[in-house]
């Protein structure tokens, strides 16, 4: 009797399309009921590696990974701002992607978040999913806005020095936007007249979802007996997508949360002072989690090889080199300037975390409901293996942090997976995934 | 539909239905003699259908064992020749009777002999590894019951072999007594006779179309060259390998979602703004020396590994196409002010300005340098000259990844979005010389014309008199001192270009002589030659002109006619007759690895002079940079136009003239194109919309449901069309709209057979005619199927059809989705060859491997050969680069075209042997006798071994361990539980033993991999495997293809009664030596197909 419930639900939906409709009401419809608690990701970014100081010059303390393994690490000095969160965070060791040490070392960050064989690959594309994009696909329906693809330089760069991590499903870069009050506008102050567009396009999918089961229908009774599961897929199916439809058009209406936007300066910008605008980019994006505008973020806060603005930030922060240069120095002075950029950007990362740390949802903070991904495509300049890697967050998904995790050799991309997992996106694999990480800080893969 | 004769063993017992929407496990059911009967009603055919007049039979059961009574039958018997079930009736929305009759046959074995002798030997023997919480191989026997259903029928003949064979119970466990054995045996032959006598229900079907068929069908409906497939999940495959298959076959709402995209996103092509001017790019490129009067000023640079051409020697010209419509030019953009840029390999950050096409296009060599013989490329006044490309061998840290070597890429910052595109090359065989390799024997004896060093020196041409036209020697003498260098020839108005081997001096004295000018004739005796190379020279006078690094330092060039029957003319000859292949490309610029994907196939040259080659294709099929127009970097959003003269295994062939190339796009023939005007065709221009639009959309479901379309679906999508023309009064939206709908509904995405009735009926014509197309074809039927089907004569020229399907160039799509689903091809596709290990193997030789097979089964399809070709063939299927891989270079001359070589290799012919199934069946660097085994018997022998239980650990990726690959799979056979299934597998692979994982002969050869299979016969080696399985077990093989073609054909697994009839009468075919295409025809013909 699935076609009669079928029939049933049908009947709801349309009754309900033409009134408002309250979000209780509207989460009650399906099986969105059971969401309660968002569980979010956010992949942060950053080019060039890390310092990893050559022991010769006397300044490990500087080096980005802790000295000691386990649970027991301490903060080097170019973490030490993480340290008040101790128990939210945790480093990862000796992870890579296979493929990227096949591929041109310039390629990491193409790569990063996608694992695809760049090297090698499949006609007629050139790099596959990303991370961020698949928690998007399963997101999506239950908010605002599938995904917030975020890059210091707006647009996409290109090939082999791009400038998104984020790929779509069919491998193609996802263009970046850069510009605080542009974000902030798009998500927060959406205009009306894209609105009413909005509304229309779904209305008229809506229309045509219609029509089609009205079709579906003819045959189905000139179907009579035959085979009838396929039909009762694709009449289910249907139904789900006519569903989606009704609530992506219902949250048009429903207003935002109120939120305080008083600390934000949209004034900030890529040219202005660094700390300025990546703070102000991390507000926005902890605004937009704590307003459940979008659940999947991925920022790239810097580009490899010498592209774009964020190469001369370690120059404005009196580092005296750029930071790809110093990414390629092996003087002590060089490796310990390219450490102080390291503090600089944990500083900021410390500024987020705080952040997420701050905004409550109905069972915890959003930093116990949003998984952090911070890392780079190489461990010091081009040498794409033990790539620097830190998680922050999620401790109601399952992660237990508070230690320095390390195995050589993993595929990043089964950290990927025990991500995807630790949300409950039960997906087989990720890219060249072989599994999840065993006995590391996800308890819940 | 009549009552069977063999009423007395149907017992068919009735009830009423009422109210629509009851599926058969709302049935009223009883158990009778253990089945589970469901009841049905019975109505005379004379009377209309409602529920008073159904009959209900009465029905009574005395006694226990095999005697009863019932009523009903009398009553059935009264109204025989009635019909039993009831036709649909018309739609409506009163609730309705549903048509539902299952005959059901009772068996002499019963429910009690059952439950007394065979339930308690099933507990005692196997329940314990058999249950629901153990169960082992996958099987339980807790379930079985005394009425199998037609899937436990497979499994009851598995347990009757198992136990038949001794292989179950396991020898350390309990073993049946002979008594048992017999009585277990009796009741499981009684069983299953009955089963068999049963019929088959057949219930109709419902299909969707495969992601490929999908492709196919939109592409053929809408006239639309480019594919909108990628974002649809990748269909699911079945036990037997196929992905047409419907039990494997979900639908998801992400599915549905993606139909939705697609079909916007197809009709956005197809349906175009009709009064908006279409814009037209189009530029043509010419090469040759010296051909730009007015090159570009600036020094080009395009990155690293980029070999740009002299600016003179490329001249970029825009073009306007004449075209039998009004169009815009596009202009492409010159002028760019960038910030980021590359000067050679360093970053460079600073606003600069540039102005001039050739910022805009440029004109490249890419691939690694150098070229084992002469120069990859040369740009001589007729145009660039081009050596066959070399594949790199793609060895991380050896070689680079940026494309074969040498290819030449035109890199370009524009190209449309959207649509069609032509590429034209004018191009040629070049009038070539045959470079010899160092070392070859000097030209001794013949006709000769020398130039010596002085003569060069006085005149940079010398005139030399040829009085005997043929082939001609060039030789090269110079002094011992003279190093070896680049040398290039100049005859007339054709150019060759090579280096001088070094040379061994005579003596040991004169290694150390001065590097003097040549003076007097002292110099000729101690001059050596070196032979350069082989020509064809006409009589008469000829310009000649060389150069050797300083053209002095050489002491004289001898050309010697060669006897038209030496060795030397001979390969000549040879040499002068071979065509190279065009073949095109389109790309983006990357760092690393190549994104040149074909255009289409390789082209072999045309003889005569400079021709056209066009290649087209839709431009976002190809790779595209995606970077946003006003992008800051230089090197941004490059893409790339590559030509290439084809390499297939080396051999010396001319080299490839290109004189220009040439892009058009989008490429229109007619405007408004003709996917429009199949919507809004001219002729309905200023109709009234609603007529027209309904007559428009009548043609397109017709064809888009592959069938008439009734008046309620037709009214349906109008409507769809009336309300979005009532919103906005747009023609072309509202049509859009409505198509929206026709392409997302069932009626289009599903292959269906509609069936009234559970006993089988015919297809009508027109699933018929989808059925045929949709397997021969992989795609919709033509307008021939469809008429035929119109006019119900499609069932009687089946045969017609057959043949003119199977000659029609479609059957491709069918021989390549058929052979790589059964054969598992996809597993080459994916095994990651140990390139150090396997250089031979690389990934242009791999993708004609790839073809081998299914060109080999349709050659055996299309020729009509006898099955046992497939095991063991006395020739090849295989075009110049197979060929070659097989040693069996010299066998053939077809380029990339594959032809049917004999040869005379043991190890070669048949399936079993191609390297694309063994290296397949490998990990890429050790042979796998298991996967091997495995695949034969699944695969040729439809033997399939049992799943892997479950809890059978995956072998370890690297455990520290120092066991060899063989040593592992022992131990992982060794285990308990796992020895039973590898009995039946292993034996299959050890003669594949032989073999290495890249396909090739091992070193130890064949010795050694005898086998005994499982049915007991003694193999010595592959090639005993291989006349065994043609010979003695065709009857097998034969089952093996016809089972998998059987699958294919249907989309769907067979029913154990299938299964045993295709065994029985497959074998009639046996008599003519199982020819292919008959095994079609059969498939075809059988009830399988053709009912409903």
């Amino acid at each position: 009797m699935v076609s009669s419930i079928r029939l049933d639900r049908r009947a709801v939906l349309k009754g309900l399309a033409g009134v408002s409709l309250s979000l209780p009401l509207l989460e009650a419809m399906g099986k969105e009921v059971a969401e309660k608690t968002p569980r979010r990701f956010c992949a942060m970014y950053t080019a060039n590696g890390m310092s990893l100081p050559n022991p010769s010059h006397g300044i490990d303390d500087w080096s980005w990974f802790p000295k000691q393994e386990g649970r027991d690490f301490e903060f080097g000095k170019s973490t030490e701002p993480l340290s008040p969160f101790r128990e939210k965070v945790s480093f990862l060791g000796g992870l890579h992607h296979p493929n990227g040490t096949k591929a041109d070392p310039h390629l990491c960050s193409d790569m990063w978040l996608t694992g695809a064989p760049l090297h090698n690959p499949k006609p007629g594309t050139f790099n596959s999913v990303a991370l961020d994009q698949v928690v998007a696909q399963h997101t999506k329906q239950y908010c605002r806005q599938p995904s917030l693809v975020l890059s210091i330089d707006a647009g996409v760069g290109f090939l082999s020095r791009t400038g998104t991590i984020s790929y779509n499903l069919e491998g193609k870069p996802i263009p970046a936007e850069n510009n605080p009050r542009r974000v902030f506008d798009r998500l927060f102050r959406g205009d009306r007249s894209s609105l009413a567009l909005q509304r229309e396009q779904l209305k008229r999918r809506i229309k045509l979802v219609d029509a089609v089961l009205d079709n579906a229908k003819l045959l189905e009774k000139q179907l009579g007996q035959s085979d009838r599961e396929k039909m009762d897929q694709y009449l289910t199916s249907l139904d789900e997508i006519e569903a989606r439809l009704i609530a992506s058009e219902k949250w048009i209406d429903i207003p935002l949360k109120a939120q305080d936007f008083s600390h934000l300066n949209l004034e900030a910008n890529s040219e202005g002072e660094p700390h300025e605008y990546y703070r102000n980019m991390f507000d926005l994006i902890a605004l937009a989690f704590d307003a459940d505008i979008t659940r999947s973020v991925a920022f790239m806060l810097n580009r490899e090889d010498g592209m774009g603005v964020s190469d001369t930030f370690p120059v404005k922060l009196g580092l005296n080199r750029t930071h790809h240069s110093l990414s390629h120095a092996d003087d002590k002075d060089g490796q310990l300037a390219f450490a102080k950029y390291d503090l600089f950007l944990s500083q900021q990362l410390a500024h987020f975390l705080g952040q997420l740390q701050q905004y409550q949802d109905v069972d915890g903070s959003v930093l116990d409901n949003t998984i952090v991904l911070f890392g780079s495509g190489a461990s010091t300049t081009h040498n794409p293996t033990n790539l620097p890697t830190l998680i922050a967050g999620g401790s109601n998904m399952g992660l237990q942090h508070g230690t320095h995790w390390r195995k050589p050799n993993t595929p990043l991309s089964n950290l990927y997976l025990s991500i995807l997992h630790s949300m409950k996106i039960e997906e087989n694999s990720f890219s060249d995934s072989t599994g999840v990480l065993q006995d590391s800080i996800f308890t819940k893969v | 539909m009549s009552l069977r004769s063999n009423l007395f063993h149907v017992v068919v017992i009735a009830c009423a239905l009422r109210g629509s929407r009851i599926s058969l496990a709302d049935l009223p059911r009883m158990t009778f003699y253990g089945y589970t009967c469901i009841c049905v009603g019975v109505r005379p055919s004379w009377l209309p259908m409602t529920f008073e007049n159904l009959f209900f039979p009465m029905i009574s059961l005395i006694s226990q064992k095999r005697i009863f009574q019932w009523a009903g039958v009398v009553t059935a018997a009264l109204v025989s020749g009635i019909t039993l079930g009831l036709a649909a009736t018309p739609g409506g929305d009163e609730p309705k009777p549903v048509p539902v009759a299952v005959p059901v046959a009772v068996v002499d074995s019963d429910e009690s002999d059952f439950q007394e002798q065979v339930q308690p030997l099933l507990q005692k023997y196997c329940t314990r590894c058999h249950n629901e919480d153990v169960t082992k191989s996958g099987v339980r026997v807790d379930q079985l019951t005394p009425n199998p259903t037609d899937r436990q029928l497979f499994l009851w003949q598995a347990i009757q072999k198992q136990v038949d064979d001794g292989a179950m119970p396991p020898h350390e466990e309990p073993q049946f007594t002979a008594a048992e054995k017999t009585s277990l045996n009796t009741w499981i032959s009684a069983a299953i006779a009955a089963g068999r006598a049963r019929d088959t229900k057949k219930n109709g079907s419902v299909r969707r179309l495969t992601v490929s068929q999908y492709r196919n069908t939109l592409k053929s409906l809408l006239g639309l060259e480019e594919d909108l497939t990628d974002p649809l999940p990748p269909d699911g495959t079945s036990k037997e390998g196929f992905s047409n298959q419907s039990q494997s076959m979900v639908l998801s709402p992400l599915q549905i979602e993606a139909y939705f995209d697609i079909a916007e996103k197809a009709i956005g092509l197809s349906l175009v703004e009709e009064d908006a001017l279409p814009v037209i790019q189009n530029f043509r490129m010419d090469l040759g020396t010296a051909i730009n009067p007015h090159p570009c000023p600036d020094n080009l640079v395009l990155g690293a590994n980029n070999f740009l051409l002299s600016n003179p020697d490329v001249l970029v010209t825009e073009l306007q196409p004449e075209k039998p419509f009004a169009y815009k030019s596009f202009s492409m953009r010159t002028e760019y002010e960038f910030i980021e840029g590359y000067v050679g390999n360093d970053t460079i950050r600073a606003w600069k300005k540039f102005n001039s096409i050739y910022h805009s296009v440029f004109a490249c060599m890419r691939g690694t340098p150098g070229y084992p013989k002469g120069q990859a490329f040369q740009v001589v006044p007729q145009g660039l000259l081009l050596r066959p490309a070399i594949p790199s061998p793609e060895i991380f840290g050896q070689s680079d990844t940026y494309g074969p070597m040498a290819n030449f890429k035109i890199s370009l910052r524009e190209l449309p979005d959207q649509g069609n595109f032509r590429v034209t090359v004018r191009a040629a065989r070049y009038d070539d010389a045959l470079l010899l390799e160092p070392g070859l024997p000097l030209a001794e004896p013949g006709p000769k014309v020398v130039v010596t060093a002085a003569q060069s020196a006085a005149s940079p041409d010398v005139t030399v008199t040829v009085t005997e036209a043929g082939i001609y020697q060039l030789d090269v003498y110079r002094l011992p001192a003279v190093a070896a260098g680049p040398f290039s020839v100049t005859m007339d108005d054709r150019q060759f270009a090579g280096a001088l081997p070094e040379i061994k001096p005579i003596a040991a004295g004169d290694a150390g002589k001065p590097d003097t000018p040549l003076v007097g004739d002292d110099a000729a005796a101690t001059a050596q030659g070196s032979a350069l190379l082989l020509l064809r020279l006409s009589a008469g006078e000829h310009k000649l002109t060389a150069r050797l690094g300083d053209p002095a330092r050489f002491h004289r060039l001898v050309l010697t006619r060669r006897d038209d029957e030496s060795e030397a003319a001979k390969r000549f000859r040879l040499f002068e007759q071979r065509i190279p292949s065009i073949g095109v490309y389109v790309g983006l610029r990357r760092d690393c690895g190549s994104t040149l994907t074909p255009v289409g196939q390789p082209r072999p040259i045309e003889p005569g002079g400079l021709q056209e080659y066009v290649f087209s294709g839709a431009i976002n099929d190809f790779p595209s940079p995606d970077v946003e127009k006003d992008n800051v970097n230089y090197l941004a959003g490059i893409r790339e136009i590559g030509v290439r003269s084809e390499y297939t295994d080396g051999r010396d062939m001319p080299r490839l003239l290109v004189r220009s190339v040439e892009f058009e796009g989008p490429y229109y023939e007619t405007w408004p194109p003709a996917s429009h005007q199949q919507i809004f065709p001219a002729s309905a221009a200023g109709q009234d919309p609603a007529m027209q639009a309904r007559a428009s959309l009548r043609s397109f479901m017709t064809r888009a449901y592959r069938r008439p379309v009734t008046a309620e679906e037709e009214e349906s999508v109008f409507a769809v069309w009336k309300n979005s023309y009532s919103v906005h009064g747009d023609r072309r939206q509202s049509m859009a709209d409505a198509m929206l709908v026709v392409l997302t509904s069932p009626q289009f995405l599903f292959l269906i057979e509609n069936s009234p009735s559970p006993e089988p009926e015919d297809l009508d014509p027109f699933e018929l005619a989808s059925k045929l197309s949709y397997f021969l074809w992989n795609g919709p039927p033509d307008a021939r199927l469809l008429e035929r089907a119109a006019a119900n004569t499609l069932h009687a020229s089946l045969d017609e059809e057959i043949d003119r399907m199977i000659r029609d160039p479609q059957f491709a799509q069918f021989v390549s989705e058929f052979t790589s689903q059964w054969l598992s091809l996809d597993k080459f596709d994916v095994v990651a060859i140990d390139a150090k290990r396997y250089p031979r193997l690389t990934r242009d030789t791999k993708t004609q491997l790839r073809q081998e097979p299914v060109q080999f089964l349709q050659y055996l399809i299309q020729q009509n050969l006898p099955l046992r070709n497939l095991v063991k063939s006395d020739f090849i299927v295989a075009n110049e680069v197979v060929a070659s891989y097989y040693n069996l270079a010299s066998g053939t001359e077809s380029g990339f075209r594959f032809v049917a070589i004999p040869h005379a290799q043991e190890n070669l012919g048949g399936v079993l042997t191609q390297a694309g199934i063994l290296a397949g069946l490998s990990d890429g660097r050790e042979s796998n006798p298991i996967k091997r085994g495995a695949w034969v018997a699944r695969k040729i022998v439809a033997e399939p071994p049992d799943d892997p239980p479950p809890n059978v650990p995956q072998l370890p990726q690297d455990d520290g361990s120092q066991l060899t690959l063989r040593e592992k799979l022992e131990r992982h056979r060794d285990q308990p539980g796992c020895a039973k299934c590898h009995a039946g597998i292993d034996p299959w692979g050890l003669p594949f033993e032989a073999f290495d994982a890249s396909g090739q002969l091992k070193a130890a050869g064949i010795a050694a991999t005898g086998s005994t299979l499982p049915d007991g016969a003694q193999v010595n080696d592959m090639n005993g495997l291989k006349a065994y399985l043609a010979t003695e077990r065709i009857d097998q093989v034969a089952f093996s293809f016809m089972k998998h073609l059987a699958c294919y054909a249907i989309g769907r697994s067979l029913t154990y009664n299938e299964f045993q009839s295709l065994r029985e009468q497959g074998k009639t075919l046996r008599s003519n030596d199982y020819r292919m295409h008959d095994m079609l025809r059969f498939v075809i013909k059988s009830d399988m197909f053709l009912k409903k």
